[in-house]
């Protein structure tokens, strides 16, 4: 080889490493939260960037810590159905359920058919309050602004529906151990069946603006694909597991004495996993769900709302794990009863809490604005984290 | 409820199938180490000794089909008379028929038995057959430690976390016991039984009292008659003040 | 502003000054729990519609507020940045503590990690009781704050010590290296009394 060759050699390895170091970025850390909008709610979540990509990201949960399995302890039974409310605090109803079931399959009560309609339509109406605020927050996430006020707008029909029975907008507390509070007022079902059709007007007014438009795809598709063993592995639930193609729905393969095996419905599944197939799914999920409603309301069989409990409730000593579909996922209790007037332990499975375990692997290596779209299609709420 | 007395050896009547093949892979991977199996209500609990912990788990995911890692936690299992409810409606309150509530004062283990003050559970599921199981396992009193199943669910993680921060439970192998939910000062394990909640110590549960006393000035038994004309005013005015005392110890 | 600080304010300029204030009032939420939602419905939602109060919610950070609305459950490992964020903004602030749990714990009193209560760390002008509260009653929370800005002496508020949290941070366990400069400045020149 001769010289000139050598030292043209060396000198374009010399350019090129000078341009290599230029570009290199130095890696930075990235702290988001734990008050900022994008993790709606107070996660904070510590990223690494090597430029505009995520090297690693590790979530802290605990800001919203606040002790449930110990407080639930020195808490009777009673008391705990006021306190499991604010878990998941948008579908509020649907955290007493399990923990009803739980505590009615260990006392051998069961309760009136009736009384399970009536908690399957709050169950339904709180996964559709749930469900469409996510649908208005996703936008706002991706920086649409609009569907949050369609949401807000439109789940007040759902939350007035649930206050006129209950009194609650939020935190119903409507479920006994062995039937519900209240029977329904008088032309209840008739405005629910009318605040259906609200909701699915809603749901195809988010289609047509935001989920089916171009820009949300774009961002959307390809996206924070979860494989459906690593979603297994992780414990993912809910829609997220759902989006990943596993066709499992507690509703439909639990042996749940609630009515929806009353009900006709689809369990949806999307084959892709990613961000776009996350929000579609819970999109046709407030559609089933509102049809469910209709179905339970039409067909709501008479009789009693309560079966014959002590008035002082004490559950025999035994162990029982229910768990239900919720908005979020698989919410179950894990419930051990020495006897006493409260639980000897309660352990609450919640499914943001396997939701956003995720997020470390599935954060590895996006870019940084794919952050806000991967956790916003996760979708969890600081409450189920933290208990 | 306690199935400790049932000898491990002998097969409990399990006819749902899935059950039963669930209960035939642990004991065909682990042997001895499957030391209870109990089947109530339509769902498994399976106790295994903590040296076949993570052969449980392996054996779950490889071969049984539980691929999904559902929860792990701890228990405590000391006796807490204190703690376990609201002692509030033992007295006047109490239906005719209903007997005091018996605090526990001796270690009463749950489904399954055990041996040992903490045991640590984990619920793994099928989501193809639809079927899920309860592992649990004992462990040491002094030394409580395990190994970990984070190579095996990646999802464990931060439940191990949470366990560790909880209960205080070591997890052999797992990558970063860090604190998950309280700041990293916090000092003890707050669901171990002997974890006082300081503000229940302070200040009793306010609904103790179920029905607040009348104050006595604005009870109706004290007041003067009020059609009665005011000449007589100072005539009423003595008895309401005899009577005003016995009220007032009444409400203390 | 020289009038504000020497407290010669002349009255109608205080009332005008408050009445301006009162009514374009920039809100830094801080959506802590269950709270946050129905913060957001009064807020965010057409059927509550905060901006008729002259409110403006969502600034781009907590150095563009003048009142924070703190709604839900302060734990302790959550009090240092809520301490924070107080700090960081600008004088005249004021508080809405909005739900039984930023009240005083509300159904977590006993709780190893629940603060009992955000006024243990920051003042708080205003409570508004529920849990979670209707958004009607924090509508109803910030009239009540607004009155009371309009009822208030600027130059009494200005006059003598900052507006410091509780009497000054050196009681609320903040060593001194951590403390912002402003306030290490003005503890080493301290207003006359």
């Amino acid at each position: 080889m001769p010289d000139w060759k050598k030292a043209a050699y060396v000198a374009a390895q010399a350019a090129d490493a000078r341009v290599n170091v230029e570009l290199e970025a130095e890696g930075m850390t990235l702290n988001i939260g734990p008050q900022h909008p994008a993790t709606h709610g107070t996660l904070r979540i510590v990223c690494r960037l090597d430029g505009e990509q995520v090297v690693w990201a590790d979530p802290v949960p605990g800001y919203m810590h606040r002790g449930y399995e110990k407080l639930c302890e020195v808490r009777n039974y009673p008391q705990i159905n006021t306190l499991v409310n604010r878990i998941d605090w948008l579908g509020s109803f649907c955290n007493e359920v399990p923990f009803i079931l739980a505590a009615e399959q260990l006392m051998e009560v069961e309760a009136p058919e009736r009384a399970q309609w009536i908690r399957t339509i709050f169950f339904e109406l709180g996964r559709q309050a749930n469900l469409i605020l996510f649908l208005g927050d996703v936008g706002t996430q991706l920086g649409a602004i609009t569907p949050v006020f369609l949401a807000f707008r439109d789940r007040e029909h759902v939350l007035n529906m649930i206050e006129a029975a209950t009194g609650g907008r939020f935190h119903p507390n409507f479920d006994r151990i062995g039937g519900l509070k209240d029977d329904l007022p008088k032309g209840w079902l008739d405005e629910t069946v009318s605040a259906m059709k609200r909701v699915e007007d809603f749901c195809d007014e988010v289609e047509d603006l935001m989920i089916g438009g171009t820009i949300f795809q774009q961002r959307t598709r390809g996206v924070g694909v979860i494989p459906a063993e690593v979603g297994l592995e992780y414990g993912l639930t809910g829609a997220n597991i759902r989006a990943s193609g596993i066709d499992w729905d507690l509703r439909r393969d639990s042996e749940s004495p609630l009515a929806w095996k009353s009900a006709d419905f689809k369990v949806v599944t999307h084959p892709d996993g990613d961000s776009f197939a996350r929000c579609w799914v819970r999109l046709q999920e407030v559609r089933e769900s509102a049809r469910i409603v209709r179905q339970l309301c039409e067909g709501l069989p008479a009789g009693p709302i309560m079966a014959k409990v002590p008035k002082i409730i004490k559950v025999p000593a035994g162990e029982a794990y229910v768990e239900t579909e919720n908005p979020l996922g698989v919410m179950g209790y894990y419930l051990v009863s020495q006897g006493g007037l409260g639980p000897f332990r309660l352990k609450i499975r919640t499914p943001s809490f396997n939701n956003i375990a995720i997020a470390p692997w599935v954060l590895r290596g996006v870019y940084v604005p794919d952050v806000i779209t991967i956790l916003a299609s996760l979708y969890f709420i600081l409450g189920d984290i933290d208990r | 409820m306690t199935a400790t007395d049932a000898p491990a050896t002998e097969a409990p009547a399990i006819e749902a199938g899935h059950h039963q093949r669930i209960v035939d892979g642990l004991r065909g991977s682990l042997g001895d180490a499957v030391l209870d199996v109990v089947l109530e209500r339509g769902d498994l609990w399976v106790r295994v000794d903590r040296s076949a912990w993570h052969g449980a788990f392996e054996a779950g995911k490889r071969k049984l089909g539980l691929t999904f890692f559902s929860f792990l936690s701890g228990i405590d299992w000391t006796p807490a008379p204190g703690l376990s409810g609201e002692r509030t409606f033992k007295g006047e309150d109490a239906d005719e028929g209903d007997e005091p509530v018996e605090e526990a004062t001796e270690v009463r283990t749950g489904l399954a038995g055990g041996d040992t003050r903490f045991q640590v559970f984990a619920r793994l599921f099928d989501v193809r057959r639809h079927v899920g199981v309860t592992l649990k396992a004992d462990l040491d009193d002094a030394d409580p430690s395990i190994d970990t199943v984070t190579d095996l669910f990646r999802g464990a993680d931060w439940h191990e976390r949470e366990t560790w921060e909880m209960f205080g439970f070591t997890f052999d192998g797992h990558p970063g016991l860090r604190h998950l939910y309280l700041p990293a000062e916090f000092e003890g394990h707050p669901l171990r039984k002997d974890f006082p909640l300081l503000s229940r110590e302070v200040k009793p549960w306010p609904g103790l009292v179920n029905v607040e006393q009348i104050p006595p000035h604005l009870d109706p038994k004290n007041q003067p008659a009020a059609e009665a004309p005011p000449s007589e005013a100072p005539a009423s005015d003595a008895p309401a003040a005899d009577a005003a005392p016995p009220a007032e110890g009444g409400t203390e | 502003m020289g009038l504000v600080e020497k407290g010669l304010l002349p009255k109608p300029l205080t009332k005008l000054l408050n009445t301006a204030r009162s009514y374009s009032l920039w809100v830094y939420q801080w959506g802590l729990a269950c709270c946050a939602i129905e913060m957001g419905a009064a807020f965010g939602s057409p059927r509550y519609d905060v901006m008729r109060l002259g409110v403006i919610p969502f600034p781009a950070s907590a150095r563009q507020a003048d009142f924070v609305c703190v709604s839900g459950t302060a734990t302790d490992k959550m009090a240092p940045p809520i301490r924070r964020l107080y700090e960081q903004m600008p004088d005249p602030k004021y508080v809405i503590s909005m739900g039984s749990c930023a009240n005083s714990g509300g159904p977590y009193w006993d709780s190893y990690s629940v603060l009992k209560g955000v006024d243990q760390i920051i003042p708080v002008d205003v409570y508004v009781p529920g849990c979670p509260p209707r958004p009607e009653a924090l509508l109803e929370g910030i009239v009540l704050l607004q009155m009371k800005i309009r009822g208030e002496d600027m130059a009494e508020r200005w006059r003598g010590e900052p507006l410091v949290v509780g009497g000054g941070l050196e009681h609320g366990g903040v060593p001194e290296e951590k403390q912002v400069a402003v306030l290490k400045a003005r503890k080493k020149n301290p207003a006359p009394a």
